[in-house]
């Protein structure tokens, strides 16, 4: 049945011998190359959710009075945007687990994409010749940013549209073009004439997510074309892959994880409550909330307009705001500039052009994990400063001091940071079998008192290295002992 | 959680309960208010459950507190009615404040300079609101009073108030009595964002301002000290005189705070603090991606 | 591929239960076999949950609990059963150098720049005719794709609806008299006509009478009676400057934290925000209504390039 179905279709494309070497494709087993598949499911998850949400919510900024089931809201003029979104999400069966999902499915997109490109960064997997994927996986990065900002605002409530609010202002302090890209942008002055709500929803349901998924299948596609790296180990070199082939180790494995992912999101989708709209209410622009933040991956910008000082330049008839241009604008341009030029910055550096397949260890490259370290802090730091509020709150504290602290601490922990994280990776790059486990010093005092110091016998997992030079069956293909780079290492070959 | 809800999410009308004069006598309205199903509400009267009040030991000759309110009348459209105290309320009020309250605000509270306010002239209903929340008498003198048990109890409070307000007869905010069985709570909610929010924060949890003062959290205030508050407007917080919020309007307010603010649904979950999107990206990162990150943890090799 | 040697046809059998690469678990077939079944089996009793639950109208936290129950435990079954039963590495797989040889891309360079060369130095008209008309093309589709968006800004950032007699109204449209907020009261007021919109907000404040000369110069009659009126678009991002503190008599933008005095003309005093709020004068007409005595002086919110 199945070679009769394969017959079929290889007569007319011919995929037999690729889907072969595909099926036999080794990915490295090692947990942390797993950290990306997190963010391709959570796409996943919001691919699916997003097509649920979009059956009922109305992308329009008009008038309407809420009849729904939510009592407080009864008989308020709201937007249908707004209107809709609460309906779904009480009005329509399982419309709270999935509109919940879809947002923590959000978070935790970016989350992974933070997480699994820190790993590619500090073991150095964006080097010659992955320049491109990293570019492109930045590229995902920031485009996920901008549409879980597009999404959030999506509702029309208190706190998303005065994130919109502040969205206008930044792409108004733009030096000459500014106040024409945001007229263009809403359609007028703000809060224009209902526009900017359906403008985001087709950039937020279409066109961001077409770009995200044409990046991804470039993603996917450049990294079954380039090979995974793998981390050093015995039987591993430049010139292979070591792990488990495709099919069907890996894909069961793939599949349990994408199933698991999604049972975190729904989990969390149905126990942790994530943007309760009904109780911030309908968005008005003369109306605020105390206390509102944007969601996490927006958090540095935020905290950076907090504690920028107010240096506006004004001069020859013209203003630059440069209290919203430099946090809002081109802080971020910097941040993501140092990303997307990273492989080239550091190869300048190093001039080192060869390729790598194998993975360096974080101290191994003290200057580069010393500089992840420094940016992680800045960007944390950024990002608490979004609550300085909530903080001062907290720990009652003026508020006025937690500001201080934070635009001293924006520059000096990064610097921290840095020092130590290089002092730490020389220390434990001098330091030689670090992070293996010790053998016993045993001191021996004879009985002429003298004393003496011997090592214990090794005991077993001593010294364990992967891929232990221990003779298995081979099973596939025999290698030629003239070519196998290990003892007994069974391998596919090409 | 459902109270908040129509249809699918209907309570039995049997948990409804009504506030109406209990409101003065209990910090806590009663269980679950029914907001939104006026109708079947019944006004329940304080002689009802004067007998749960605690008898002030040494006043046996007090009045009894229910026959104390029969003066006023609860048939006011409005929701809110104010109290007028008896006198028999004066002379105990006066030897309580003399106990506990002179040393600051002076025997006759008119207060001293730099140390505690003029009292006269501020009414029954914001010396109600200092001392109910238990934030006066003050525990640290220069800081921020903070809410915390009150010292006496309802009937010493309202004799300290009806003292206070003896002295200036008619002046000052004066103690309501807020009846919300039949409030709006989209209006309370709309009035809510514009007037609350900026300071109290949306879901009422509070937060700092500047100089170390701070918006105190909502959850527990009672709707009469909603409504003494915001018309004394205690500390930092801004006066609301009648032409700016009338007394329905506080009403709607103080119906919003107790109905939906201090109980609000949840049907998505824990509310994870209400604070909004900084407490979700911490769930979202540590618990999300961080069980995530073990799920490959152990699907991976680890060496 | 270049190298072409022969594959084995055949399955993957089973690793020995001997093989040091195995799991320790995987030693003990049956054990993740039942256990893998085991979790299946919740699975599947999990959605069968969800459609009940579902089927019910159950609350959203049933779904989750079935929904997320069914797909843990259905995902660790098949983990489980990859990870202990299916044929286990370490494999070893070669890499191809993937780039061309020089031979190749000089063939590739010889063909772009030989034929482009080629077909452009003979025909330069053409070449730079198409350009000049893909260029064009560029350039003239912008127009619809971009300016078609919105209007043109204009003036319109410098304006807005306050004008000499203005009567301010609340967002219901209630006429303000002096009488109506108490010392230390607040209000959001709107000139009539225009409620609710964003660039007309204005934030109106009573003092105590003997604080409102305390006005920055030459604006000390721009309030009656105490009271002050100042724009409540924050001049920093926009947001609604809505948080009034009556003892210390500032104004706090909840957006970012940036402090104004109310007593000395909204100036800022901490925070991100660079300029004070724009004042709107108001006086109190015969019948005792609040309007304004003229509109604002300058263009509210935050700053942009053609603000001078």
């Amino acid at each position: 049945m199945i070679d009769k179905s394969l017959r079929w279709v290889d007569d007319r494309l011919g995929i037999a011998k690729g889907g072969r070497t595909f099926l036999d494709k080794i990915f490295p087993d090692h947990w942390s190359f797993m950290l990306g598949e997190i963010a391709l499911y959570s796409f996943v998850v919001l691919m699916v959710t997003g097509v649920f949400l979009t059956l009922y919510y109305v992308p329009s900024a008009h008038e309407i009075v809420y009849h729904g089931s939510y009592i407080p809201l009864r008989g308020q003029k709201v937007s249908e945007a707004y209107s809709s979104t609460v309906g779904l999400s009480f009005d329509v069966k399982s419309g709270l687990l999935m509109r919940q999902a879809h947002h923590w499915a959000a978070d935790i997109f970016l989350g992974s994409i933070a997480v699994h490109m820190a790993r590619v960064f500090f073991t150095g997997a964006f080097r010659k010749p992955r320049e491109l994927n990293w570019i492109v996986g930045v590229s995902m990065l920031m485009l996920g940013i901008i549409n879980g900002f597009l999404g959030y605002s999506l509702p029309d409530d208190l706190v998303s549209g005065t994130g919109i609010r502040i969205a206008f202002s930044i792409v108004e302090s733009i030096p000459l073009v500014g106040s024409y890209l945001a007229f263009f942008l809403f359609g007028g002055n703000y809060p224009g004439n209902g526009v900017i709500i359906p403008r985001f929803y087709v950039l937020h349901v279409l066109i961001v997510p077409l770009v995200i998924m044409g990046l991804l299948g470039a993603h996917l596609g450049l990294l079954v074309k380039q090979k995974h790296t793998q981390f050093k180990g015995k039987g591993k070199t430049e010139n292979n892959v070591v792990g488990s082939p495709m099919f069907p180790t890996f894909m069961a494995k793939t599949t349990g994880f994408l199933f698991m992912t999604t049972a975190v999101i729904f989990l969390l989708g149905g126990f942790a409550q994530i943007n309760p709209i009904w109780q911030f209410g309908q968005y008005e622009p003369f109306q605020i909330s105390y206390a509102v933040q944007p969601d996490w991956y927006m958090g540095w910008l935020d905290g950076a307009a907090r504690i920028m000082p107010s240096w506006e330049f004004v001069g020859w008839g013209h203003t630059i705001p440069l209290e919203i241009f430099l946090p809002a604008i081109i802080f971020p341009g910097i941040i993501f500039n140092i990303f997307v030029f990273w492989p080239f910055i550091e190869s300048h550096h190093t001039k080192d052009l060869a390729y790598h397949n194998l993975l360096d260890r974080p101290r191994d490259r003290p200057k580069r994990t010393a500089a992840g370290a420094a940016m992680l802090s800045l960007l944390f730091m950024t990002f608490s400063a979004s609550s300085t509020d909530v903080m001062a709150n907290f720990f009652q504290v003026p508020l006025k001091d937690v500001l201080w602290f934070f635009r001293f601490a924006v520059i000096i922990v990064p610097i921290v940071a840095y020092v130590v994280t290089y002092k730490i990776c020389n220390e434990m790059r001098a330091a030689e079998g670090v992070g293996k486990r010790k053998r016993a010093q045993i001191i021996l005092r004879s009985p002429a008192g003298e004393y003496t110091t011997v090592e214990s016998e090794p005991r077993p997992g001593d010294g364990h290295e992967e891929l232990d030079a221990i003779p298995v069956p081979t099973y596939i293909d025999l290698v030629p002992p003239e070519l196998a780079t290990g003892a007994g290492v069974r391998r596919v070959i090409r | 959680m459902r109270r908040l809800f129509k249809a699918r999410y209907a309570v039995p009308a049997g948990l409804v309960g009504c506030v109406g004069l209990l409101g003065l006598f209990g910090f806590s309205p009663g269980p679950a208010q029914a907001v939104g199903t006026p109708s079947t509400a019944t006004p329940v009267t304080a002689t009802t459950s004067s007998s749960s009040l605690p008898t002030p030991i040494g006043q046996p000759t007090a009045p009894s507190v229910s026959s104390a309110l029969k003066a006023t009348s609860p048939s006011n459209k409005t929701g809110i009615f104010y109290v007028n105290l008896p006198a028999s309320f004066i002379a105990p009020g006066q030897a309580l404040f003399a106990a506990n309250c002179s040393s600051c605000h002076g025997p006759e509270a008119n207060g001293s300079t730099g140390v505690a306010p003029n009292l006269q002239g501020l009414g029954a209903g914001t010396v109600d609101f200092w001392v109910s929340t238990g934030r006066m008498p003050l525990a640290i003198p220069g800081v921020q009073a903070t809410r915390k048990p009150p010292r006496f109890d309802r009937l010493q409070t309202l004799e300290i108030a009806a003292w206070v307000q003896s002295l200036t007869p008619g002046v000052g905010t004066q103690i309501p009595v807020v009846d919300t069985s039949s409030a709006d709570l989209e209006s309370g909610g709309t009035l809510f964002t514009l007037n609350c929010a900026a300071c109290h924060t949306i879901t009422g949890a509070g937060d700092a301002l500047m100089d170390g003062a701070y918006a105190p959290s909502l959850h527990l205030a009672t709707t009469t000290q909603v409504v003494e508050a915001i018309r004394s407007g205690p500390g930092n917080m801004p006066r609301f005189g009648s032409g700016n919020i009338t007394n329905t309007e506080a009403r709607d307010i103080a119906a919003y705070i107790h109905g939906v603010i201090q109980h609000p649904s949840n049907p998505g979950g824990f509310a994870l603090g209400g604070i909004g999107p900084v407490g979700e990206g911490f769930v979202g990162l540590l618990l999300g991606v961080g069980i995530l990150m073990l799920v490959c943890f152990w699907i991976g090799e680890r060496t | 591929m270049s190298d072409e040697s022969p594959r084995t046809e055949g399955p993957l059998p089973p690793a020995a239960l001997d093989d040091p690469h195995l799991q320790p678990f995987a030693r003990h077939p049956e054990g993740a076999q039942a256990v893998a079944a085991v979790t299946m089996v919740i699975g599947f009793i999990g959605f069968i949950g969800f459609g009940v639950a579902y089927w019910i109208g159950s609350s959203t936290q049933w779904e989750a609990l079935t929904l997320g129950v069914g797909m843990l435990a259905l995902g660790f079954g098949v983990t489980a059963w990859g990870k202990y039963l299916m044929p286990q590495g370490p494999f070893v797989e070669e890499r191809h150098e993937f780039h061309s040889t020089d031979a190749e891309r000089d063939a590739m360079t010889a063909a772009v720049a030989e034929r482009g060369g080629m077909v452009v130095k003979r025909r330069k008209l053409l070449g730079g005719l198409f350009a000049l008309g893909s260029a064009t093309m560029g350039i003239v589709l912008l127009f619809p794709l971009v300016r078609s968006l919105g209007p043109k800004p204009g003036e319109t950032l410098f304006e807005t609806n306050w004008k000499r007699g203005s009567k301010l109204v609340t967002v219901d449209g209630r006429q303000i008299t002096v009488d109506d907020l108490e010392v230390g009261g607040v209000l959001t007021v709107f000139p009539k006509g225009f409620e609710g919109s964003s660039p007309d907000q204005v934030i109106l404040i009573r003092l105590a009478s003997e604080l409102q000369p305390l006005q920055s110069p030459g604006r000390t009659d721009w309030g009656v009676a105490g009271y002050v009126a100042y724009s409540k678009m924050c001049t920093h991002l926009g947001c609604p400057v809505g948080l009034y503190q009556h003892q210390t008599q500032q104004l706090v933008c909840p957006c970012h934290q940036s402090i104004f005095n109310v007593l000395a003309g909204a100036v800022p005093e901490f925070g991100p925000a660079p300029r004070p709020l724009p004042q709107l004068p108001i006086t109190v007409d015969a019948t005792g209504l609040l309007r304004a005595n003229g509109g604002f002086d300058q263009a509210v919110g935050p700053g942009f390039w053609e603000r001078p």
